[in-house]
């Protein structure tokens, strides 16, 4: 049922980039409901800013405007490659942050939140459906042993390099390289009904 | 088959963690492998969906309509953002449908307008709040700068200072040395100054020797004395010459030491200092001695006196 849901929603959004690579403005507008929850919460988390995540947010937004011809439903969702957007751009702006000398360790974050109340009483069949979906994922990254979980989690949250990474975990690199794969293919098992194969 | 390297390479490329060569030689890996590169979006695809585990407060209103906006704008006509709630709703047609779509167009046009003045306000806050914090970031690197110059000739005085106290005590020892060095000089000159020297020639007392003879020089100064003597007998294997000098403090001749004469020729020369201190010098006394020469005066016969 959840991964009939799911392929349903990834179909709707490849349908939906479609009508906006040819300029369909209301596609992008329905578009811009189903992603910009997750895809703000992401930007948030790592650059741990709302006013810079927003416009990361507005960047990536024009960026699916403008390249939305170049999806290939072949290489990955919809969804996927929006996130993959936000988090290089928000990466970067941590970079450029640290080029500035500013504090990264302020921008890394201590958890994934997963025991956070939600603040958000949007009711929309879109929300709904992120939140089930969220909800699915939340329980696959909870049941991660803690060591892999929280190297997966700096490295997609922190724009840490490896060797960072290794140093923040104070843990040999081969380590830190080993729970990261061993994370990410067991968060790829666990969520593989969900996602297109 | 996609071993375990390749699996750890193709976490770390969904996660961008690779970088530079080790980035191009996977890519290359990737671009020959279909079975790599499927493993590599279906990597990125499940980390993607760690988004979803984020929590957040949903964006702004004002940001929406600022991306629909902007969209607006690039799609070169002028559309207002689409309201989530419009999408879905179904317009019946009504007596006052043309003025309900007058209404909706000025709303729509005032909305967008706003939206346009409210994003170009907000990139113009932006620029300004980065312009800011580039300028205060200048201002704290140049506050840093003349802290750091500050403290560099704070230091430079310091060690000048002390530079300069260790070139006034240098100084006052180089006086101090040239004052000790005029001194030992002025010393020097005098151990060496002839005028000072006691010269006395020594006689044979003996009857059967009479031409034995001896010369001493004696420098005050240094307190040593040189001693040449000339055609003394020769002595016994058990037996030595001794030196005295008689000096009018001391009650008794002061040891000037043993010296020993060629067999032959009587000849003999002697480096001496005499085992007292001596003031003056009356004269110089020559005794023929046991080997190694008497404690005191008297034991020994007297060879040699001055004149």
């Amino acid at each position: 049922m959840g991964e009939t849901t799911d392929q349903t929603r990834q179909t709707d959004d490849a349908r939906l980039l479609q009508r906006v690579a040819s300029g369909d403005q209301a596609a992008f507008g329905q578009l811009y409901d189903r992603f910009s929850r997750p895809l703000y919460a992401t930007a948030a988390r790592i650059l741990n800013d709302n006013r810079e995540a927003e416009d990361i947010v507005h960047d990536v937004f024009i960026v699916l405007w403008e390249k939305a011809s170049e999806f290939h439903e072949s290489k990955g969702s919809a969804f996927g490659w929006a996130v993959t957007l936000t988090r290089n751009r928000s990466i970067d702006r941590i970079r450029q942050r640290r080029r500035r000398q500013e504090l990264l360790t302020e921008s890394a974050p201590g958890d994934l939140g997963y025991n956070a109340d939600h603040t958000d009483d949007r009711n929309s069949s879109d929300d709904l459906q992120i939140k089930e979906k969220a909800v699915t994922v939340r329980e696959a990254v909870s049941s991660l042993p803690a060591e892999q979980k929280s190297a997966l989690e700096l490295a997609f949250f922190s724009g840490l390099t490896q060797q960072e990474i290794a140093e923040r975990l104070q843990q040999p690199l081969g380590t830190v390289k080993a729970r990261i794969r061993r994370g990410l293919f067991k968060l790829r098992d666990l969520l593989s009904p969900q996602l297109r194969s | 088959m996609i071993d375990e390297r390749l699996e750890e390479l193709a976490s770390l490329y969904a996660l961008d963690l690779i970088e530079g060569a080790e980035r191009s030689a996977f890519e290359r890996e990737i671009a020959a492998d279909a079975e790599l590169r499927k493993l590599v979006d279906a990597l990125r695809e499940a980390s993607a969906q760690l988004a979803l585990t984020v929590n957040a407060p949903t964006p702004s209103i004002e940001l929406r309509n600022r991306v629909m906006a902007s969209v607006a704008n690039r799609a070169g006509r002028a559309q207002p953002p689409v309201p989530v709630a419009l999408t879905s709703n179904v317009v019946r047609p009504s007596p006052l449908l043309w003025l309900g779509w007058a209404a909706a167009a000025v709303f729509a046009i005032a909305a967008l307008w706003a939206g346009q003045r409210y994003s170009v306000n907000r990139n113009e806050l932006a620029a300004t709040q980065t312009m800011a914090e580039m300028e205060k970031a200048a201002a704290q690197t140049i506050r840093n700068q003349l802290e750091a110059e500050r403290l560099i000739a704070i230091r430079q005085t310091d060690e000048f200072k002390r530079a300069q106290a260790e070139v006034g005590t240098l100084k006052q020892n180089l006086a101090t040395e040239r004052i000790q060095t005029a001194r030992q000089l002025a010393e020097l000159q005098g151990k060496n100054d002839l005028a000072n020297f006691k010269i006395s020639r020594l006689a044979s007392l003996l009857g059967n020797s009479p031409d034995a003879t001896a010369i001493a020089i004696w420098n005050p100064l240094t307190q040593e004395g040189v001693l040449t003597v000339d055609k003394l007998p020769a002595l016994a294997s058990n037996q030595d010459y001794q030196l005295w000098v008689i000096d009018p403090q001391y009650p008794a001749p002061v040891d000037g030491g043993v010296f020993a004469v060629d067999s032959a020729t009587g000849v003999g020369r002697a480096t001496f200092r005499p085992r007292q201190p001596v003031a003056q010098v009356t004269k110089f006394a020559v005794t023929r001695e046991r080997k190694g020469g008497a404690a005191a005066a008297g034991e020994g016969q007297m060879i040699l006196i001055s004149q």
